[in-house]
C-alpha cells in the first residue's frame, strides 16, 4: 500500500515536469503497455475472474459469463 | 490548302492570346488563393473525410485451460466434500478493429467458450435438457465498442454486447471516455458499464426452478501518467455494484446433519478495486511491468494481488516474457465447509474461500514486417500455469494470430 502511495505521489508530482513527445519512443515499445493485448487480457481476467472470489472491480466485467462470481 | 494555312495563322493570333489569357487568370487566381490559404480548412486541402470503413488489425486467439482439482462446492464426489472440480475450456476469439474517417475506430469482437466440465456431470437423476446441455456448454458473446475522437486530446466510446450461453443470457452497454493532458503527458479516463444476467434457475439435484436475474453497475476512474522518458504509470479505482441472485445455483454446501444443501447468498454485493500498474524499460533492451492490486467488498472479503512481468527484446520483431502472479485473498464471512443447518447465509465455493494463488507464465511475442496485402504479422505464443492453496490447477495454452493493415 506505501508502494502504491509513492506511486501516487511520484505521478501527480512529475505531472508539472512534462516530458516531450520526441523523447517517448521508448514508450511506443508494446512490451512497454501498461495493459496487455485485449485478447490475451480477457482471457487471463476471465481465468481470475471465475477462479477468485475477489474479481471484479477494477474497471473489468464482474458479472458476466460464469454465474460462480 | 491556302484556305487553310491562312486559317491556321489567322487562329495562331487569338489562341496566342487566349494563353496569355488564361496565364493572367491562373496567376491572379493562384496569388489570390496564396493569399486565401491562411483560411483554408483540412476538408478543402485533403478533401472530405472518407467515410468508408478502412480494416485496421484482425486478431484471433485460441486458448486452451485444463484444470485439476477438488472443492466443497462441487457434487462430483462425496456427499460431505470435497468433489471434483475437473474441467476442460476451449476458447477462440475473434477481433476486428476498423476506422471510419479520422474520427471514429468501431472494435468488434467474439469470444467463444466451449467447456466441459466434473460437476455438472454428476447430477442424479438425469437431468432435464437444459442442465444436461450445460455439461458439455457453448457460449458466446458478440461485443461492440465505437469511439469516436472529439479532438487531438479527448474521446468518448459507446460499448455494447451480448452474451449467450445454454442456461443464460448477459446484455451490456457501457460509456467511456477519455482527456489527455499537458502535452498528452497525462490521460484522465472514466467508465460507466451496466450487465444485465437473466439464466435458468436450478435446484442442487439439477432440476430447472424458473428464471433468476442479476444485475451489476460498475464505474471506474483512472490516471495514466507519463513519468519520465522510460516509465510511465497508471491508477484506477473501480466501484461494483451487484444486486439479484448472486450464485450459479447448483452449487452445494456440505451441512452439519450429513446431507447438502444449497447455498445462501445476500442479494447484493458492493465491491472496490484500486490499482495500480507501472511500465519502466531497461537498458538492455527490455521491459519491466510491476501491478498491484487491492480489493475489498461487504462480503468481507479483502484481497491483494502481486504480478511482475519481465520483458526482453530479442531482434526488433520479437521479444520474449516471463511473468508471476500472486494473489491472497480472505473468505466471506459466511464461508463454511461444513456448515450449521440453520445458518441463514451459507457458502463452499472453493474460488470464495481463504486462499492464496500463484502463476507462472511466459510468452513469445513477434510482430513481423510482410509484404502484400498487409503491414504486420503479430504472432503470441503463451503458457500460464496456475496454482492454489485450496488444492486447484490449471495449465492454459494461449496462440493469438494476427494482421496489421
Amino acid at each position: 500500500m506505501r508502494a502504491l502511495i509513492a506511486i501516487l505521489l511520484a505521478a501527480s508530482a512529475s505531472g508539472c515536469a512534462a516530458v516531450p513527445q520526441n523523447r517517448r519512443a521508448r514508450l511506443a515499445d508494446p512490451m512497454m503497455s501498461v495493459t496487455d493485448e485485449p485478447l490475451d487480457a480477457y482471457r487471463r481476467q476471465k481465468l481470475y475472474d471465475t477462479r477468485e472470489g475477489a474479481a471484479g472491480g477494477d474497471g473489468t466485467a464482474a458479472g458476466g459469463g460464469c454465474g460462480c462470481q | 490548302m491556302e484556305r487553310r494555312r491562312a486559317a491556321a495563322a489567322g487562329a495562331s493570333s487569338p489562341v496566342r492570346s487566349r494563353f496569355v489569357a488564361a496565364a493572367l487568370v491562373i496567376a491572379f487566381g493562384s496569388s489570390r488563393a496564396l493569399a486565401e490559404d491562411a483560411k483554408a480548412t483540412d476538408a478543402q486541402i485533403l478533401g472530405p473525410d472518407d467515410a468508408a470503413l478502412r480494416i485496421e488489425s484482425m486478431t484471433t486467439r485460441i486458448t486452451g485451460y485444463n484444470q485439476y482439482g477438488f472443492g466443497y462446492q462441487s457434487k462430483a464426489g462425496p456427499i460431505l466434500g470435497p468433489g471434483s472440480e475437473r474441467l476442460s475450456v476451449f476458447e477462440p476469439q475473434v477481433e476486428v478493429v476498423a476506422t471510419q474517417g479520422d474520427r471514429i475506430t468501431h472494435r468488434v469482437w467474439v469470444p467463444i467458450d466451449v467447456v466441459t466440465a466434473a460437476s455438472p456431470h454428476s447430477f442424479e437423476p438425469t437431468p432435464d435438457v437444459v442442465s444436461g446441455a450445460s455439461r458439455k456448454l457453448e457460449g458466446g458473446t458478440f461485443q461492440w465498442s465505437t469511439t469516436y475522437k472529439a479532438d487531438r486530446a479527448s474521446q468518448v466510446a459507446l460499448t455494447s454486447g451480448l452474451h449467450i450461453e445454454n442456461p443464460f443470457r448477459s446484455w451490456n452497454a457501457g460509456l467511456s471516455g477519455s482527456r489527455a493532458l499537458a502535452d498528452q503527458n497525462t490521460v484522465v479516463s472514466g467508465s460507466v458499464v451496466g450487465i444485465l444476467d437473466w439464466f435458468d434457475r436450478f435446484f442442487i439435484t439439477g432440476v430447472r426452478n424458473g428464471r433468476a436475474e442479476r444485475s451489476t453497475t460498475m464505474a471506474s476512474v483512472g490516471v495514466t501518467q507519463v513519468l519520465t522518458p522510460t516509465t510511465i504509470v497508471h491508477v484506477n479505482y473501480g466501484l461494483t455494484l451487484q444486486e439479484g441472485e448472486l450464485g450459479n445455483t447448483w452449487n452445494v454446501v456440505p451441512l452439519a446433519n450429513g446431507e447438502r444443501g444449497a447455498e445462501l447468498l445476500p442479494s447484493s454485493r458492493t465491491r472496490h478495486a484500486l490499482v495500480g500498474r507501472m511500465s519502466q524499460f531497461l537498458p538492455w533492451n527490455g521491459a519491466l511491468r510491476l501491478y498491484y492490486r487491492f480489493y475489498t467488498d461487504d462480503w468481507g472479503i479483502e484481497a491483494h494481488s502481486v504480478e511482475g512481468q519481465i520483458m526482453q527484446r530479442l531482434t526488433p520483431a520479437l521479444y520474449l516474457g516471463a511473468l508471476y502472479r500472486f494473489h491472497t485473498q480472505t473468505g466471506p464471512f459466511f464461508f463454511y465447509t461444513l456448515a450449521p443447518v440453520d445458518a441463514p447465509l451459507r457458502v463452499a465455493d472453493s474460488d470464495l474461500a481463504p486462499l492464496q494463488s500463484h502463476t507462472l507464465g511466459g510468452k513469445l511475442v513477434g510482430d513481423v514486417p510482410v509484404r502484400g496485402l498487409a503491414r504486420l504479422l503479430h504472432f503470441e505464443v503463451e503458457y500460464d500455469r496456475y496454482f492454489r492453496s485450496n488444492d486447484l490447477q490449471m495449465d492454459v495454452v494461449s496462440c493469438a494470430l494476427g494482421l496489421r493493415f
